[in-house]
């Protein structure tokens, strides 16, 4: 069989596979390819071997009977590193029978002459050695190569995070477990002011001046108990200007589980803290305002009162007193003289009673609907059994809020129906609700009575606003303020639609209660 | 002045003064009456104190205290009563415009009796007086030590 004449015919094949086989080693490819690679590397040990065998024939033939061993052998060494473990074995197999028929005595047969019986062993030998070597340092290449591209990989990740952290608003910089800066990226360029290049190898608490909150061995501690720590830190810029930051820590550590470096995130916020600052300098003014503002209510209810009882009370007396010798005149004078009295009574209670709700805590609480506005009608009917009313009351939800408050309010719209419904030969007060935003339930409260200009709506809801001449209709004109100032607190709106003579409207909108509170 | 005064009136307003007076001489009432210009002359009153160091040595029955006072309010008169052991056991009623919650809760936290607001309509303020007047001076048992009922 001549293998030279089989190898020659496959030459063209040779190229392709070397070139494929050492290209081809990192990206794991398709089922396919594999085999055609595999079948390829066969290909190429045979060929090798064929092309090794033809030129020590032709070599042998001019007399260089020494050269074709060394060949035979480099060309196992080509096959195994080109194509690896399988192909090697071919190609050794493949070496020592080319050597047995071609190079040992008798030429052209398998049978070995005594003499040529040690040429051949030490041709084994030194083909299986030169096998085992050549695959060996394959291997060693091939690890290597794999470890070169992991490496490019790692180090390519990396540098996207890298440029990925660079990108992000927020300040971050990684310290090893001394506090010496090893990340530094734009973000805290930024806003510390000092370059990457000046900030990494440098000490974070004395580049930085950190102020902590608390003693830092607490701080240090819990970070390695919890591997996190996050809190409000002094730190002073490159300019020397401070900032207040809300810091997060993480801790790395490294594979042996040892703490290697804390990871720390920064935000800025100084100018947060300033308006916080700010606000509560404002609300502290502002409870200072309101407390003065009780203090005026106070006095209000004790200074104001005790004139005005002795107004009516002397004009009390003075009607007992003189009352055979006043005139008609004179009596009446004395009687509105009372009758303004009590007015001016009502008002100022009706004025504390509006100043408290604005000072009062609201409880908050689940509070059926339902309930306070039969209370609420109950109530407002007591003082007007004579009037004839028709109540339409609908189904009303549970609602948060101050249960009293809610009450008041819903008494004063109660009344006021009543109240202007009052020239009326037969009232119709309709109490009910509709949806209004998600969250919110909106109740109404409808009459048939005077009604209002709608030109007029603004002034519906003001302290001391009336619509109407106080002969008509009596009251202080401060029921609907009420209304608006709790339903306000209670963080809902007060709304209202009329018609001269067409009846009133009364919306507010309130909180809906949802079930999981119930 | 008078040695046997029942009841105690502290009261800084003239015309409240009078008022009140007038409201219990509809019972006879108006001669028991002693009253304290503030909260320091009130306290000398009960300690038998400078003006009135000659007094008899018993307590009223009752004590109408205003709380808004000069010098020392009326609350605080209302502390040293139920902290002295000779005058703690007095009856005391606030009579006050006041109607802030406030008031009413140190009151009845220092241990007041009642707790009147004064009306504005006369006649209310007339009837709470007397009904005061009679309940507190005429009904009431008042405590050993107090000056005792007209016989």
């Amino acid at each position: 069989m001549n293998l030279a004449d089989q190898g020659a015919k496959a030459v063209g094949l040779q190229p392709l596979t070397a070139s494929r086989g050492s290209q081809v080693e990192i990206p794991p490819p398709a089922a396919a390819p594999t085999v055609m690679r595999s079948l390829r590397a066969y290909g190429l040990a045979v060929v090798v071997i064929a092309i090794a065998s033809g030129l020590g024939l032709l070599l042998d033939l001019q007399g260089l009977s020494r050269v074709p061993t060394p060949l035979l052998l480099v060309a196992i060494a080509v096959a195994i590193w080109v194509g690896g473990r399988g192909p090697g074995v071919v190609a050794l197999v493949l070496a020592i029978l080319s050597y047995d028929y071609f190079f040992t005595e008798p030429r052209y047969s398998f049978n070995i002459v005594a003499a040529d019986r040690d040429h051949f062993i030490v041709f084994v030998v030194f083909g299986a050695m030169v096998g085992w070597f050549v695959s060996m340092r394959r291997r060693a290449d091939q690890d290597l190569r794999q470890a070169r591209d992991q490496l490019q990989h790692a180090v390519a990740t990396l540098t996207e995070q890298a440029s990925l952290l660079n990108l992000t608003h927020d300040t971050i910089f990684v310290r090893d477990m001394n506090g010496i800066i090893t990340y530094w990226n734009r973000g805290a360029e930024e806003l510390f002011g000092w370059t990457s290049k000046d900030a990494i190898g440098k000490s974070a608490h004395e580049l930085l001046q950190t102020v902590y909150p608390a003693p830092f061995d607490e701080i240090h501690a819990e970070l390695l108990r919890t591997e996190r720590w996050e809190g409000e830190l002094g730190k002073t810029k490159a300019d020397g200007t401070k900032v207040v930051v809300s810091s997060r820590w993480s801790l790395r550590r490294d594979e042996h589980g040892r703490p290697a470096a804390i990871l720390a995130t920064n935000n800025d916020i100084t100018e947060r803290k300033r308006r916080d600052e700010k606000i509560q300098q404002l609300n502290r003014e502002l409870e200072a305002n309101n407390k003065e503002l009780e203090a005026f209510a106070y006095s209000t209810s004790h200074d104001l009162r005790a004139p005005l009882r002795h107004v009516a009370a002397y004009s009390e007396l003075l009607q007992k007193h003189a009352t055979s010798v006043l005139d008609e005149k004179g009596r009446r004078y004395i009687a509105l003289l009372l009758e303004s009295a009590k007015k001016m009574g009502d008002l100022i209670d009706d004025l504390l009673a509006f100043s408290r709700i604005g000072r009062a805590e609201t409880r908050n609480a689940l509070v059926s609907l339902d309930q306070l506005v039969r209370e609420a009608v109950s109530e407002v009917e007591r003082g007007n059994e004579k009037r004839k009313i028709v109540w339409r009351i609908g189904a009303l939800p549970d609602v948060h809020g101050d249960r009293a408050m809610l009450r008041l309010a819903l008494v004063n719209l109660v009344s006021n129906a009543v109240k202007f419904t009052s020239t009326r030969a037969q009232a119709e007060i309709e109490i009910g609700c509709a949806d209004g935003k998600p969250g919110e339930v909106v109740v109404f409260v409808r009459d048939n009575g005077v009604g209002f200009d709608m030109k007029y709506v603004h002034k519906l809801f003001g302290v001391f606003q009336r619509l109407h001449r106080s002969e008509a209709f009596e009251g202080t004109g401060i029921g609907l303020a009420t209304v608006q100032r709790i339903v306000a607190r209670h963080g809902g709106r007060v709304w209202a639609e009329g018609v001269v003579d067409g009846g009133a409207t009364f919306y507010f909108s309130a909180l809906k209660a949802t079930g999981d509170e119930a | 002045m008078t040695a046997f005064g029942r009841i105690l009136l502290v009261e800084d307003d003239p015309k409240d003064i009078d008022l009140t007076i007038t409201a219990l001489d509809e019972y006879k009432l108006a001669n028991e009456v002693i009253v304290a210009r503030d909260g320091e002359e009130a306290l000398d009153y009960l300690y038998c104190r400078g003006t009135y160091a000659t007094r008899s040595k018993e307590n009223p029955a009752v004590i109408l205290l205003d709380l808004k006072l000069p010098k020392v309010d009326g609350l605080e008169v209302l502390k040293q009563i139920r902290s002295d052991q000779k005058l703690k056991l007095i009856p005391v009623v606030v009579l006050t415009s006041s109607r802030e919650e406030r008031d009413m809760v140190s009151s009845y936290q220092l241990g007041v009796n009642a707790y009147v607001v004064k009306p504005v309509d006369f006649h209310e303020f007339v009837n709470a007086i007397k009904e005061l007047g009679v309940f507190w001076v005429l009904i009431n048992e008042p405590p050993p030590g107090s000056v005792g009922k007209p016989r």
